[in-house]
């Protein structure tokens, strides 16, 4: 049956592979199951919570999503997602290179390297604070500051990606495209940024959903602006003496739904990795 | 290539524009003319009755427009805010260690010259002095709603099996074992979560120890050891009334299981009960005191203020927001409020309380009430995780060492406060 | 000797002015929060330069040892857990199978969960379903293996993104490579530990240092399964930096554990990183 396809298919593995996705379909099979329950619904027993719902209602979504102000959080939720990825993509990107074609022979970008990915261990809470302040005072304590604090945040993991990433793309390539007149800065455009795709995709990924699912920072850095994100508007589901789980779960799914997407899309990036074609 | 840049330079340029649009609809809410008036509270649940009270204020006031906040997270919206300089003119907390913080930073203005003070039972007036670290001249929060906590019961449960209600230690635990002998569980707890250790641990205190026994023990006048003895013994002796395991099941799976009838009572306050009627809307609930002590007399009812309104020392129209105190202060606004929320009102008058507080009502109507213990004990000390910690151990002695070094360690900046003022008011 | 310097002045160009955003708003708050860590500053309101005496509290408070103690402990084991995992997974994936994008896809799943999700989930799971099938008492209730239940779940989320981490680094793999190595007879381990691992090392420092500081970072799982439970057993140093620090009022003294914990896991890092650096040389 599979003589079609060039290369045989590993089914010993596909098997295992599959057998193996029951650590995700379980819980996601739970969180879907839930979603769709009523309070009264839930009880502590195995058989209560497993059971299907006893109707398969979209009350609970409707009811998230007019709680969470559905749409205007997501749209607050992409704006930030989407120009903080960006913005990454072309300022740590940029660090990355130069960093990572410097730093083996050069101290002082082996200096940079090693202070911006120790930033990557200082626990937000000690910067929370004072970033409060910082941004206040520079009036930016809105969904800008949220996406500069972003761009800071993400930046010592993704110069460590992309500058690792660097080291096995031959400098070859730039040489041939410098012997031809280009500057560094068109070569970088032009030869390195594309071929980096595959990182470019890795990095978007882990950057999108860090921010997609992160409450703290917008909570201490926008509180007050009248901006709310799709995270933050779900705490409306835990108050201090009771959290309404089904309503939660249906909002975390819809949650869920745009930055999947977005996995998916980028995914096929990664997939399609042309890199090795592009080095021979 | 170079269209690639163009295009990214291009969508930055468009992005700009569109992030500064959002930045600005949010601080554009000026109504000409108008004092405004901000308001920021915690309790985000009761977020439909404050925005039928917002729109109702507004409707019937043209001097005055009022802002109602109910953010989630509040207080740590609220602590940046105060970080930021950007204050509410009124903030709606709790009366807990935050109130005692945000006095001792001089956050909040002296309402003592607001004449609605004068209907708000003096009970819940004395239980925020009492919050203060140090007396300070002055009163700085007005108590509009309060909750209780004690034993919650299953009053279907209680009437077929015609238990009686209990009025002394002795009595509780006989009708423990009555409740047992009958193949029920008589508590569900739900210790996995902290937090719920803290419910039957304020309630015994209360009746067991002196109400000011944190300020008692920060001047030196006596220990945690002498005071809590007798209320962590009898936590242990209650342990024995719950399921087995009982640090495995958290405050949901408690909630759920005594909606279910799996268990006829549970140690926690009225809080709960929206908790535990989303799980059975239909199910009859009704609460008594703990009884802590072996006399019915010695046994008060724990009750603290759950929210009162405070007003910011940075608040520029102090009588604009005394009007709209005085809104919310009236008759019927209060009973929209407790409607919605199952609380205990601060205002003295006739209001009509949920019936599941009808075991508590006399100590309510008598003020015999004390304000929770944990509301004098500083988070970080984690009270509630050390409770957990003794009940899995069950070192009484261990426990209340510990205690009391604890104590000496997290408030030692307020030990020194008070040894200080009381330095300064003995020299004088 | 133009083109050399176009090159490093372009260089410098990219790198000066994310620098400079970098030190606006890390290094600069950083080293206002080292301010605040000789002080009894509470977030808000007035306060007092009390010296060293956060430092000094820091070496004899008995929670933050044990806070130490436990963040290492479940740090190193979830490490090895995740990357092993992860790894074969990769490696899985990255294979000749049916429904690639698929499977790929579902499997990285865990990762978008938020905390009150998994939280809720797992809590369960420990709580009703594993204690039916092995008959045992749930672990969240035992001061001995509630750490082992935050391990199980760290990695559980963490997997999903080191595999895509090894698969791209996968995907570096020449395909030649491993045509050359099977002329010589390479196949199975001895193929994966001559041929693809020693081309992967980058990928697996940043894997290795990834995990290592996420895991020693953890806050949102201890938050969502035990909230530092029971009896304190599972309170890892973000959770005591930010509870106390934050919704408590000791900032400035877990402003002083921040600072601590921030040069150690710093120090940590940069050993690791030498020595992988070292190995790379050597390959």
């Amino acid at each position: 049956m599979n003589e079609k396809i060039k290369e045989k298919v590993n089914w010993p593995i596909t098997i295992l592979l599959i057998a193996g996705l029951i650590t995700v379909i379980f819980p996601l099979y739970m969180t879907i199951v839930i979603a769709f329950k009523q309070p009264s619904e839930m009880t502590n027993s195995i058989s209560g919570i497993l059971s299907l719902p006893k109707s398969w209602s979209l009350a609970n979504f409707a009811e998230a999503m007019r709680v969470t102000d559905f749409w205007r959080s997501l749209f607050n939720s992409v704006m930030i997602t989407g120009i903080t990825v960006v913005l990454s993509l072309v300022l740590h990107s940029m660090i990355g290179y130069a960093v990572g074609r410097n730093k083996a022979k050069n101290k002082w970008y082996n200096l940079v390297y090693l202070y911006i990915v120790s930033g990557m261990f200082v626990p937000f809470a000690i910067l929370m604070m004072p970033l409060v302040k910082q941004t206040a005072q520079m009036g930016i304590a809105n969904i800008v500051g949220v996406i500069i604090c972003y761009v800071v945040f993400y930046m010592p993991m993704n110069l460590m990606l992309y500058s690792g990433y660097l080291t096995n793309i031959p400098i070859a390539l730039e040489e041939a495209a410098r012997v031809d007149g280009a500057s560094t800065w068109k070569t970088y455009w032009s030869i390195i940024f594309p071929i980096m795709k595959p990182m470019h995709a890795t990095v978007a990924v882990i950057t999108a959903l860090s921010v997609w699912n992160d409450v703290m920072t917008p909570l201490v850095i926008m509180s007050g602006s009248g901006l709310t994100t799709l995270p933050l508007a779900q705490l409306a589901f835990q108050t201090q003496f009771g959290t309404n789980y089904n309503l939660a779960f249906a909002s975390y799914l819809l949650a869920l739904l745009p930055i999947l997407i977005f996995y998916i899309v980028c995914q096929k990036q990664i997939l399609n990795g042309v890199v090795n074609g592009a080095v021979k | 290539m170079r269209k690639r840049e163009k295009m990214f330079s291009l969508f930055l340029a468009g992005m700009m524009p569109v992030s500064v649009l959002l930045t600005g609809c949010g601080g554009s809410q000026q109504n000409s003319g108008k004092i405004e008036i901000e308001l920021v509270h915690y309790k985000p649940e009761a977020v439909d009755v404050f925005e039928q009270l917002e729109e109702k204020f507004n409707s019937t006031h043209d001097n005055i427009h009022l802002t109602i906040e109910s953010p989630n997270d509040a207080m740590t919206i609220l602590k940046t805010r105060f970080v930021r300089e950007d204050y509410p003119d009124i903030i709606g907390i709790g009366g807990d260690i935050n109130y005692s913080y945000f006095i001792d930073s001089d956050i909040l203005a002296d309402v003592s010259d607001y004449p609605g003070l004068t209907e708000i039972n003096s009970g819940y007036v004395d239980i925020l002095e009492g919050l203060e670290f140090v007396p300070t001249e002055g009163t700085y929060g007005v108590p509009y709603v309060a909750n209780a906590a004690g034993i919650l019961y299953n009053r279907e449960m209680f009437k077929e099996h015609g238990w009686e209600i209990p009025e002394t230690w002795d009595e509780l635990m006989q009708l423990c074992d009555t409740i047992q002998s009958e193949g029920i569980l008589p508590f569900y707890f739900g210790f996995k979560d902290t937090w719920t250790c803290l419910a039957p641990w304020n309630a015994l205190a209360v009746d067991l120890s002196p109400s000011n026994v944190c300020q008692q023990v920060n001047a030196g006048n006596t220990t945690f050891t002498n005071e809590y003895r007798e209320t962590a013994e009898k936590m242990l002796q209650l342990l024995q009334y719950g399921e087995d395991g009982p640090f495995a099941y958290g405050y949901n799976d408690a909630c759920t299981a005594f909606a279910n009838g799996e268990s006829a009572m549970y140690t926690i306050g009225s809080y709960a009960v929206p908790q535990i009627k989303s799980v059975n809307p239909d199910m009859d609930i009704d609460s008594f005191v703990m009884p802590g002590s072996e006399n019915p007399d010695g046994n008060t009812l724990n009750s603290g203020v759950d929210l009162q309104f405070c007003v910011t020392a940075e608040c520029e129209n102090k009588e604009a927001a005394y009007e709209v105190l005085d809104f919310l202060l009236a008759d019927e606004n209060v009973q929209a409020y407790l409607d919605d929320q199952n609380a205990v009102p601060c205002k003295t008058g006739s209001f009509h309380l949920a019936p599941n507080l009808d075991g508590m009502k006399d100590y309510i109507a008598s003020g015999n009430m004390t304000d929770y213990q944990d509301h004098y004990y500083p988070s970080e000390m984690a009270v509630d995780a050390q409770i957990q910690t003794f009940l899995i151990e069950q070192d009484v002695d261990a426990f209340l060492a510990k205690f009391d070094t604890d104590w000496a360690r997290y408030n030692r900046d307020i030990i020194q406060m008070v040894e200080n003022y009381n330095k300064q008011n003995g020299n004088q | 000797m133009k083109n050399a310097n176009d090159r490093q002045r372009t260089f410098l160009l990219m790198t000066i002015p994310v620098l400079i955003l970098f030190f606006a708003f890390n290094t600069l708050p950083l080293i206002k929060g080292v301010i605040y860590s000789f002080t009894n500053f509470r977030g808000y309101g007035s306060y007092n330069y009390v010296g060293l005496r956060n430092y000094i509290d820091l070496f004899q408070d008995a929670r933050v040892g044990k806070s130490y103690l436990f963040t290492i402990k479940m740090a190193i084991a979830a490490t090895i857990v995740t990357n092993v995992i992860s790894l074969v997974l990769a490696l899985g994936l990255n294979s000749k199978i049916k429904f690639k994008s698929t499977l790929r896809g579902l499997y990285f799943v865990p990762n978008i969960l938020g905390a009150l999700v998994v939280g809720y989930i797992f809590n369960y799971f420990f709580t009703y379903i594993v204690p039916a099938l092995f008959h045992t008492s749930s672990i969240l209730a035992s001061t001995t293996w509630a750490w082992v239940a935050i391990v199980i779940v760290c990695a559980w989320q963490a997997i999903a993104m080191n595999t895509i981490i090894y698969i791209s680094g996968l995907q570096t793999v020449p395909e030649d490579v491993y045509e050359a190595g099977s002329i010589d007879g390479a196949t199975g381990w001895a193929q994966f530990k001559h041929l693809t691992f020693p081309l992967i090392i980058p990928f697996f420092s940043i894997n290795m240092v990834l995990s290592v500081k996420n895991f020693l970072m953890v806050f949102d799982q201890i938050m969502a399964l035990t909230k530092g439970g029971p009896a304190q057993s599972t309170e890892s140093i973000s959770f005591l930096i930010y509870n106390n620090g934050m919704s408590g009022g000791q900032f400035g003294f877990q402003s002083a554990n921040a600072v601590l914990f921030f040069v150690i896991i710093v120090a940590f890092s940069v050993a690791q990183l030498t020595f992988t650096g070292k190995k790379e040389e050597q390959l």
